[in-house]
């Protein structure tokens, strides 16, 4: 096949955005928030749904999940591509099935109910040619595009409900998506935050210079003090890496510490995290759940003696349970742990969970 | 009618292997097909003696939820047409179907929980179940090396049977009493049980012995995971112990013949969700609370 301008052009892309992935992630010490990453992948596929050679519903699935796999696996610790490929792969089914006039998309979604009252068609091989099929997608990829520039203030919006005066708040680590929370609460309330450093890349203390620019009190502590600063503490607020399958959080490390405090203390832990965040993962992925950096934040190599007798770990992210979760607020409102299944068959389809 | 009951039987005696549910299904299927009535409320009256029947024979929660099941497939697949015996050959194509689908729901089921046990893994199981047991077939089979405790599992020493079963496939295993669940806990990576049944709030009814298991697990911290295939989901909603209703209890022959049942042991006990980490069918991993809301798909 004769490989035209466009598809050089196309691809040249993909390779710039996968070099970037591969440099970038997203995690400690990092430029890329991972809402531009789920900005710039969706753009992605919005261009090769333009531009890549299909026919039929089929074909550009089979595109893009290629695609997305090479992407899954050039940074498989961010999750934010893969949930982005599988939010298209869900469009596209919509599209397809509303073009061919299908009731319900939710026929194809398993559940007790269509394993009775299903005639055996449940080889849906998406092989029809619609014109119009280009065209719809690429309108629900812009579409949801400007939701995906909307999370941060969507939830930013809710935090009055949730601050209230003379309150202190902790948080660890640095979060945009707590920060933009926070200030909005800040042009009309009077609270007092506690930033944990989150050591070893102490992000908190990033996120503690721009709150009191701001003009909210803000106090940075380590993060071994954070069980004995817990009593005074009404709320805590957090962001997090990745919302797994089951409403637990990958969070940066120190999170899990920082739950089983608030647990101990019975105080709320509220989760500011947006839609794309929400992936279709459990925490059994040995091989991909943890990162692991340079140990040289934790013991620097100039301790030559040491470095030879001891390992030493540096690992990015925390596993937190459910049960240590009161809140997950997000761009669609606020909502309880256990409901997670529910949010996640609403933005995805099933047989896209393994790409 | 005793024709059904007998089916029933073979179908059990020829394939070890089949779950009560699907050979229950599987019988009222034949039972269908040679069912003479004309009308849907003729149909739906035989079935409901049948399927009562079928109870009297095997008390489990599983061959009442095969049951019920069974009696909502046909009418929601009858009311798609108006003439009945045009319905009748709908039914019993449609049938076959469902038994073919639910006959892979166990290696789907499988395929996703197998990924859980990791290497060097210490699991620990109750009793025996045939949904577990290809879990840990599959986990072997990924070249996993893992270790297993069963516990007994009396009245009926169904444990060891287990054993022997892992056994064959080269999985080392160690038979423990009931009373040493809590003395292996500390030791054990993660329990992994079956289901004779699932509730609608999530929890799930199986061979006396689970609750305790699953309190144990909890104040250890161990993930207890459950495996289940979907067509064992009931409609039932105990709160407490005693809510399970007797006829799952006790086998179907000492409840026709015991004159006391309080003083009578009882074959299985509730685990609530609240214990539950997740449980695993084969319309994927699910949390307690979503349990309910595949019920509600079905049944409302």
């Amino acid at each position: 096949m004769p490989v035209t301008d466009k598809e050089v052009a196309l691809s040249e892309r993909i390779e710039a955005f996968l070099a970037e992935l591969k440099r970038g992630g997203s995690g400690a010490g990092t430029l890329r928030g991972s809402g531009e990453t789920a900005r710039e992948t969706t753009a992605l596929l919005r261009r090769i749904t333009g531009q890549a050679q299909w026919s039929s519903a089929g074909d550009l699935m089979e595109i893009i999940r290629k695609e997305g796999r090479r992407m899954m696996a050039t940074q498989p610790s961010e999750t934010t591509v893969g949930n982005m490929v599988r939010r298209v792969l869900k469009i596209i089914r919509e599209e397809y099935a509303r073009l061919r006039g299908s009731s319900e998309v939710t026929d194809q979604q398993e559940s007790l109910h269509q394993l009775l009252t299903s005639g055996g068609l449940s080889e849906e091989n998406f092989g029809q040619h619609f014109k119009d099929l280009r065209a719809n997608v690429i309108e629900a990829i812009n579409e949801l595009l400007t939701e995906l520039e909307a999370t941060t203030d969507h939830i930013a919006m809710q935090a009055l409900e949730h601050i209230h005066s003379n309150e202190v708040i902790m948080t660890i680590g640095r979060s945009r998506t707590v920060e933009a929370f926070l200030k909005d609460a800040a042009l009309k309330r009077k609270f007092h935050v506690i930033v944990a450093e989150c050591a070893p890349f102490c992000q908190g203390h990033e996120m503690a210079t721009s709150l009191s620019e701001a003009g909210i009190e803000t106090t940075v502590i380590a993060d071994a003090a954070i069980f004995a600063v817990m009593s005074r503490v009404n709320k805590v607020i957090i962001g997090t890496q990745t919302v797994l399958a089951n409403g637990g959080l990958r969070a940066v490390n120190g999170t899990h510490t920082l739950a089983l405090a608030a647990r101990h203390h019975s105080t709320p832990l509220i989760v500011c995290a947006p839609m794309f965040k929400l992936s279709p993962q459990f925490h059994n992925e040995e091989d991909t759940f943890h990162k692991f950096v340079s140990p040289h934040e934790v013991l620097p190599f100039t301790e030559g003696e040491i470095l030879s007798k001891v390992n030493v770990y540096c690992p990015v992210f925390d596993y937190v349970p459910p049960e240590l979760i009161t809140l997950f607020i997000s761009n669609i409102g606020g909502n309880a742990p256990s409901y997670t299944y529910r949010l996640m068959s609403e933005l995805y389809h099933p047989e896209d969970h393994e790409l | 009618m005793n024709h059904l009951v007998k089916y029933f039987r073979t179908q059990i005696s020829q394939d070890p292997d089949v779950a009560s549910a699907a050979a229950a299904i599987r019988s009222l299927l034949e039972f269908l097909k040679r069912d003479q009535s004309e009308t849907l409320l003729g149909l739906r009256e035989n079935l409901t003696e049948a399927i009562r029947r079928l109870g009297e024979a095997d008390s489990s929660v599983a061959v009442s939820s095969g049951g019920e099941l069974f009696l909502r497939f046909i009418t929601l697949t009858s009311l798609e047409h108006l003439d009945f015996s045009q319905s009748k050959n709908l039914l019993v194509e449609r049938g076959e179907l469902f038994l073919n689908k639910i006959s892979l729901s166990r290696n789907k089921v499988a395929k996703l929980c197998h990924t859980f046990i990791k290497d060097g893994a210490k699991i620990l199981t109750h009793s025996s179940s045939r949904v577990v047991l290809k879990v840990l077939e599959n986990a072997a089979a990924d070249k996993k090396r893992f270790s297993v405790y069963v516990t007994e599992s009396q009245p009926d020493s169904a444990g060891k049977l287990m054993a022997e079963k892992l056994r064959r496939l080269n999985i080392p295993v160690t038979v423990i009493l009931d009373a040493a669940v809590g003395y292996i806990m500390e030791k054990v990576n993660l329990v992994i049980v079956g289901a004779e049944g699932v509730v609608e709030s999530g929890g799930i009814i199986n061979k006396i012995g689970t609750y305790q298991l699953a309190v144990c697990s909890k104040a250890h911290n161990k993930p207890f995971y459950v495996v289940a295939e979907s067509f064992k989901f009931v409609r039932l909603f105990p709160l407490n112990q005693q809510d399970v209703p007797a006829q799952f209890k006790y086998k179907a022959d000492i409840l026709k013949t015991a004159e006391d049942l309080d003083k009578e042991h009882p074959m299985i006990d509730y685990t609530p969700p609240s214990l539950i980490t997740l449980l695993f069918t084969d319309l994927g991993v699910l949390t307690p609370s979503a349990v309910s809301d595949e019920l509600i798909k079905i049944y409302l």
